[in-house]
């Protein structure tokens, strides 16, 4: 049962992004094939130099990092939303692969899910 | 310090309605100040007279948006209280 978790929210704004990535993490221990898909707003969780000290936040940059570690399948990034917000693979943080939403990348897992 | 008549604080996303109405409501001598989600703004800004548009430091810093940014429009907390107190007005979006 492979799963796709799609986070469109900005990072840091709320706590929804961090929930959905919790599911995932959450998912991956279990051995639940699980990947994230970024997209809107969402793609600027991916741009590296995050320093969120000043907002009394952990840097989200981190967490991603361990994502592979912890058995996410793929960080995947939504090609139009990237170009809207200038991300090029230099700007982009490892292990992140651009695709394009649409039904052929969602048809391709048994369940799709919202962060909040 | 520059006197401004309104100045507009957006905490909005682009992709979030009230982005675009702001945007649309900024006149002659107004001011435009992004903090938290706003900050994302910065990475499609062309055409706001940049004299006049400012970015919160920590957020841009949280995001990793602080090299798209020019020092003098970018303001610590301090100076977010100071561009409040120059305004005439001040409307939150």
């Amino acid at each position: 049962m492979s799963t796709l978790i799609i986070i469109d929210q900005p990072p840091y704004g709320s706590w929804e992004g961090r929930e959905a990535l919790d599911m995932a993490f959450s998912l991956a221990a279990f051995d639940q094939p699980v990947s994230l898909l970024f997209c809107g707003a969402g793609v600027n969780w991916l741009r590296k130099g995050q320093d969120a000290a000043e907002v009394q936040q952990k840097s989200i940059e981190r967490n991603l990092a361990a994502a592979p570690v912890f058995g996410v399948e793929a960080l995947l990034a939504d090609r139009s939303a990237c170009d809207q917000y200038g991300l090029d693979d230099a700007a982009l943080l490892d292990h992140v692969t651009i695709t394009d939403l649409g039904k052929e990348l969602t048809g391709r897992f048994d369940h799709v899910a919202f962060a909040g | 310090m520059i006197t401004l008549k309104t100045l507009h604080i957006l905490n909005k996303p682009p992709e979030h309605s009230r982005y675009r109405l702001c945007l649309r409501a900024i006149g002659p001598g107004d001011g435009l100040l992004l903090t938290e989600n706003g900050v994302l703004a910065v990475t499609r800004l062309s055409g706001i007279d940049s004299e006049r548009c400012f970015a919160l430091a920590a957020d841009l810093e949280a995001r990793g948006l602080s090299s798209q940014v020019s020092t003098d429009q970018t303001v610590s907390f301090d100076g977010m209280v100071d561009l409040t107190a120059s305004a005439e007005n001040v409307i939150s979006w």
